[in-house]
């Protein structure tokens, strides 16, 4: 496995993908859709997942002395490590933006989400649907990669649109806890995110890993 | 002894079927595959590397199904794609990095011997390099991790007259290291110079797969090469 993740990062990658982890720092932004980052490091590993397909990747991994499942196993991993570093530059703007910078005029102001657990669980969830929608949709012919990603775009924007305005609907105005305000809701809220996030990677790549099994390369 | 093995293979699509292809490659043996383009070299080579799913029919290697033991067999199999852009604008000192990982019976005193004789710069990206150079790195790869048997698609294609001989020269070298040699080609002659088998397909249809000698035995006509045989055999004249 240690090999073809060092595949994936020295060949198959697009230094964008790397590149764009640093928009995991938008959970710093004031006054701006939080999420949109998730939208961003999304869109780096959807360019790599393109330069990967103009270098033949996934024949040459097929064609590698490991098994077929392993060339997805590869790709998810990847994917998840990407994913996984945005998260711990996303967790660690929240822990400052919940602690030290709770009270900063700046944030206290923002019309959309503030930057807590809640947050972080909608980050994962949305991180799962692009490995569901998009990654899952890829693995279906290995090869078109357009529509899975506009599927995933307006999917990935509508959550983000309600995400960031729900804590304007009566009721649900502890959605927007700042510091340590409802802190039990805010880390079940985490947890079902992160809960969501691992059972639909994981269902996806097991259709992910069916579906390569089919296609003729 | 039998190497690779297929049997009766079948790849049916729209427009092309690939039926009941069977053959053998046997160790210590140049197997050369030869048809037109399109007859359906590339369909069942493909197979050979579960590419592509055949609808039916077994391939083995070793005397192992390929199906269920796909990551070692593929460890024991050089493998070449003609021309195809692996990685276009990495370093080829970077791409072999990667691969030879995946290898533990990487041969690194092979790999520096073809790179010379490739005339090779492990500096140059894919993307710099002519088709006839493509073909070369892609065949560096293969030769390069002691492979029982090498695979081949086309792999003359592209290269000049000197290093076509030069190659067909390293597959009777290999040849004689007990290395099986499966190439597939459209260009007769490289078939004539080096091969000992034939496997000759037409149309999706295997014509005949046999030893060269009993092939000009059976389908050639008194003082007619080998080329002149598969033109008539391919204008619909078997001969047979």
């Amino acid at each position: 496995m240690r090999n073809i993740m060092l595949k994936e990062m020295k060949l198959s990658a697009s230094p964008l993908a790397f590149l764009f982890i640093a928009f995991g720092l938008m959970f710093f932004i004031p006054g701006y859709p939080i999420l949109c980052g998730v939208f961003f490091v999304t869109l780096g590993l959807f360019h790599s997942f393109q330069t990967a397909r103009e270098a033949n990747d996934i024949v040459f991994s097929a064609l590698l002395p490991i098994a077929k499942n392993d060339v997805v196993k590869g790709k998810y991993c990847f994917v998840c490590f990407i994913e996984g570093c945005a998260l711990i530059l996303m967790t660690a703007a929240t822990v400052i933006r919940m602690t030290v910078l709770s009270d900063a005029p700046v944030y206290r102001t923002n019309a959309l989400m503030t930057a807590n657990l809640f947050a972080l669980g909608m980050a994962f969830f949305i991180f799962g649907l692009f490995n569901l929608i998009f990654v899952g949709g890829f693995f279906r012919t290995a090869y078109k990669q357009g529509r899975p990603f506009v599927i995933y775009i307006i999917i990935a924007f509508l959550m983000i649109t309600v995400a960031e305005a729900l804590h304007h609907v009566p009721g649900l105005g502890q959605l927007n806890a700042f510091g340590t305000e409802h802190i039990a809701l805010q880390a079940v809220l985490l947890a079902a995110g992160i809960l969501a996030f691992a059972v639909i990677t994981l269902l996806s790549y097991r259709k992910a890993c069916r579906d390569f099994d089919r296609i003729d390369l | 002894m039998s190497i690779a093995e297929v049997r009766h293979l079948v790849k049916k699509y729209p427009s092309f079927t690939l039926s009941d292809a069977s053959f053998s490659v046997s160790a210590g043996r140049i197997m050369g595959f030869i048809g037109r383009n399109g007859a359906g070299k590339t369909t069942t080579i493909k197979s050979m590397f579960n590419l592509i799913h055949p609808d039916s029919g077994e391939i083995d290697y070793f005397g192992m199904p390929l199906i269920g033991n796909e990551e070692e067999i593929k460890k024991r199999i050089g493998y070449s794609t003609g021309t195809v852009n692996w990685y276009p604008r990495k370093k080829i000192r970077d791409i072999v990095s990667i691969v030879s990982r995946f290898y533990d019976t990487w041969d690194e005193s092979a790999y520096r011997k073809y790179l010379e004789l490739f005339e090779l710069n492990e500096s140059k990206a894919p993307v710099e390099l002519s088709e006839g150079m493509k073909v070369k790195f892609n065949l560096l790869l293969a030769l390069s991790h002691r492979a029982e048997v090498l695979i081949l698609d086309e792999p003359t294609s592209g290269l000049d007259p000197f290093s076509r001989n030069e190659l067909l020269d390293i597959f009777t070298g290999l040849k004689k290291e007990g290395v099986a040699v499966f190439f597939s080609t459209h260009i007769i002659s490289d078939i004539e110079k080096c091969a000992d088998d034939i496997v000759y397909i037409s149309k999706g249809k295997i014509v005949s797969a046999m030893s060269k000698a009993d092939f000009t035995g059976q389908f050639s006509e008194e003082g007619e090469s080998l080329e002149e045989t598969m033109l008539r055999m391919e204008r619909g004249d078997l001969n047979a």
